[in-house]
């Protein structure tokens, strides 16, 4: 029996669990911004899954503002055992969108899939096939890539930058198309706009990521370009990452390299001003750029006092936090 | 489970990375010389995410024999976050931490536990016939020390050596993270807690390679600033701020008197005197910002004294 749940405006969940389960994988497709035929997709992969055999079940995650779209599934969720609707009560994005649909997913694997063809479908059957092999998290990469030259760009622009912070190689974070083993979506705390990054936080995490090729699909190949907006949040998005990533636990090094970089320059400023009082070419008092160097002196005291007082936080607490993750632990 | 009831007088926690082959000797030598002390005790392996058979060896020990603990990371973390996992685990009332190459020898357990009997918190192991590299890795440990010593005021010849005994309140309180193992004796000093050494065997590398290499000698330096200059900050925190601001808003005000009454300058003069006076006032802030977050945690000095 499917099983029917919508957000109430408590944020709580109602859900209703009629019969126990055997479920081997789980699909979870959160729909936040674009959407084909979703009967089309589920139709394609179920029969995917069916041809391998394994007991499957499939979550949708409508985000507020896809009512519409939510209406079709739902019509489906009434026919079909093992598909599930989620309403969210307004647009939440699509990183919650997939902390909800990880919190239902009953399944030893989880798979992650974009309300849109972005692969072909056998690209289900790839990520299943190295999930099988030694690793927790298997991610798509769109290759052989037969893309518009805007999107290829945008998308190496976007690793680059990425690997410049974190040192991390990725191909192709944008593909929604990723399976883990259900302990990794226990462990992920996702939110904001992290769901981009799970490889990269599983990584970090000591889960072993495996990137596999699939071929881009057909309707993928428009050109998409964004408003600026987008990117920059983009950009922030990758300096979130690469801080939680290298620095969470080294606070006064972040901090204290740019305060002392502050410092400097305005230090050097300011003593070049006063060269030229002391050497007679012009006063001091009427140079503006004085206070240009002394504004940097101070901002880099500030910088360099607040990476101290996060390393005064890490140091007292420390204990409380654990940045490393234990696998097993025979007592 | 009777195990689990009985209490344990020692704990040896060793962290291991890629020692397969040292594995067995290294059980069958702390076994041996933890049947020659009275208590009860535990040996926590902490396995760094190896990629060797280390922890099926380990394994096997764990159902051998069950004073054997063992704990595995997912991926390799680094000696530091091994022996904190190990400390968090640890048991018993002394806790002893060693290295899993076999350079350190556990015969020596007994006499630090000796130690610990005498009324000592923290014995640390002084390899003093060091069968290393001279070059590569002596002269740079002792000079390494050297400084070590002068600046955090503790006189231990070589704190680089694993090979050291707590007592189990000290080593529960003590912040240990990024590469911070080596200033646990520093640490636990400024708690006041009583600190002694002694001279321990140690053997040259019989397996496998070391993980160390000169390169790491600029990371001690730079977290031994670190250490001294936390050290210093956490215990008073506003103090240090605040002298910070002082400084700042003598410089402000002065820049202000110094205008006024002069009559230099005008409008640049004051407003660089603006900024340092707002510089005192968010170092004030931050001050406070940071008595409230050592209130907040673990790391307080006064709790870890030792009254006996």
């Amino acid at each position: 029996m499917a099983v029917f749940t919508k957000e109430s405006a408590t944020g709580q969940y109602s859900l209703t669990f009629n019969e126990p389960k055997c479920v081997g994988v789980s699909i979870v497709i959160p729909v936040t911004e674009r959407c084909d035929d979703l009967i089309e997709i589920y139709r394609v992969h179920k029969d995917i899954l069916n041809c391998r055999g394994v007991e499957s079940e499939f979550i949708f995650v409508i985000d507020g503002g896809f009512e519409w779209e939510g209406d079709r599934v739902r019509a489906l969720a009434h026919k079909e055992e093992f598909v599930r609707v989620i309403q969210l009560s307004r647009p939440f994005g699509e990183a919650t969108a997939l902390a909800v649909g990880f919190e239902q997913a009953e399944g030893d694997v989880v798979v992650t899939m974009p309300s849109y063809f972005q692969t072909i479908p056998e690209g289900l059957d790839t990520v299943l096939n190295a999930l099988d092999q030694d690793c927790d998290v298997a991610i798509a990469r769109r290759w052989p890539r037969h893309d518009r030259w805007v999107n290829k760009m945008q998308n190496s622009g976007f690793h680059f930058v990425l690997r410049w912070f974190t040192g991390v190689r990725f191909h192709d974070l944008g593909c929604g198309l990723r399976g883990m083993k259900k302990r990794v979506t226990c462990e992920l705390q996702l939110y904001g706009d992290l769901h981009r990054f799970i490889p990269l936080l599983a990584y970090q995490r000591g889960f072993r990521v495996r990137e596999v090729d699939v071929s881009q699909h057909q309707a993928d190949q428009s050109t998409r370009i964004y408003k600026p907006g987008v990117y920059l949040r983009r950009l922030l998005d990758i300096l979130t990452v690469a801080f939680l990533f290298k620095f969470t636990k080294k606070p006064l090094r972040f901090f204290g390299l740019i305060g002392a970089g502050l410092f400097f320059a305005g230090f050097a400023l300011s003593s070049y001003l006063a060269m030229e009082k002391i050497l007679g070419i012009s006063g001091l008092a009427d140079r503006p750029m004085l206070i240009l160097g002394v504004l940097l002196m101070v901002l880099g005291v500030q910088t360099g006092s607040l990476g101290l007082l996060g390393e005064i936080i890490i140091f007292t607490h420390a204990r409380k936090m654990k940045d490393y993750t234990i696998e097993k632990f025979l007592k | 489970m009777m195990k689990n009831k009985l209490p344990i007088g020692l704990s040896v926690v060793v962290p291991i990375y890629n020692e397969e082959k040292s594995i067995g000797l290294l059980y069958t030598s702390i076994r041996d010389a933890c049947e020659a002390v009275p208590q009860h005790y535990e040996i926590i392996f902490i396995d760094d995410g190896s990629r060797d058979n280390s922890f099926s060896e380990l394994e096997a020990l764990h159902q051998k024999d069950p004073h054997v603990k063992v704990i595995r990371f997912r991926k390799n973390y680094g000696q530091t976050a091994a022996m904190a996992t190990g400390f968090r685990a640890a048991r018993g009332d002394v806790v002893v931490s060693m290295d899993g190459d076999l350079q350190n020898d556990p015969v020596d357990i007994p006499r630090l536990l000796a130690k610990i009997d005498d009324g000592y918190d923290v014995v640390c192991g002084w390899r003093k016939a060091r069968k290393d590299k001279l070059i590569s890795r002596k002269i740079p440990s002792w000079i390494a020390n050297w400084i070590i010593g002068k600046i955090t005021q503790v006189p231990i010849h070589d704190n680089g050596c694993s090979l050291k005994a707590y007592r189990k309140k000290i080593i529960k309180q003590v912040s240990l993270y990024s590469e911070l193992h080596r200033f646990i004796p520093a640490m636990s000093s400024l708690a006041g807690a009583r600190i002694t050494e002694i001279v321990v065997t140690h053997h040259a590398r019989q397996f496998g390679v070391s993980k160390y290499g000169i390169s790491r000698a600029w990371k001690v330096l730079s977290d031994l600033f670190l250490i001294k200059l936390l050290t210093g900050f956490v215990t008073r925190p506003s103090l240090w701020f605040g002298l910070g601001a002082l400084c700042a808003l003598l410089v402000g005000v002065g820049g202000m008197l110094g205008g006024m009454i002069v009559g230099v300058g005008g409008i640049t003069f004051l407003t660089v005197a603006f900024l340092f006076c707002s510089l005192a006032g968010h170092l004030l802030v931050m001050g406070i910002l940071g008595e409230v977050i050592v209130e907040t945690g673990n790391y307080r000095p006064s709790k870890m004294i030792v009254v006996q």
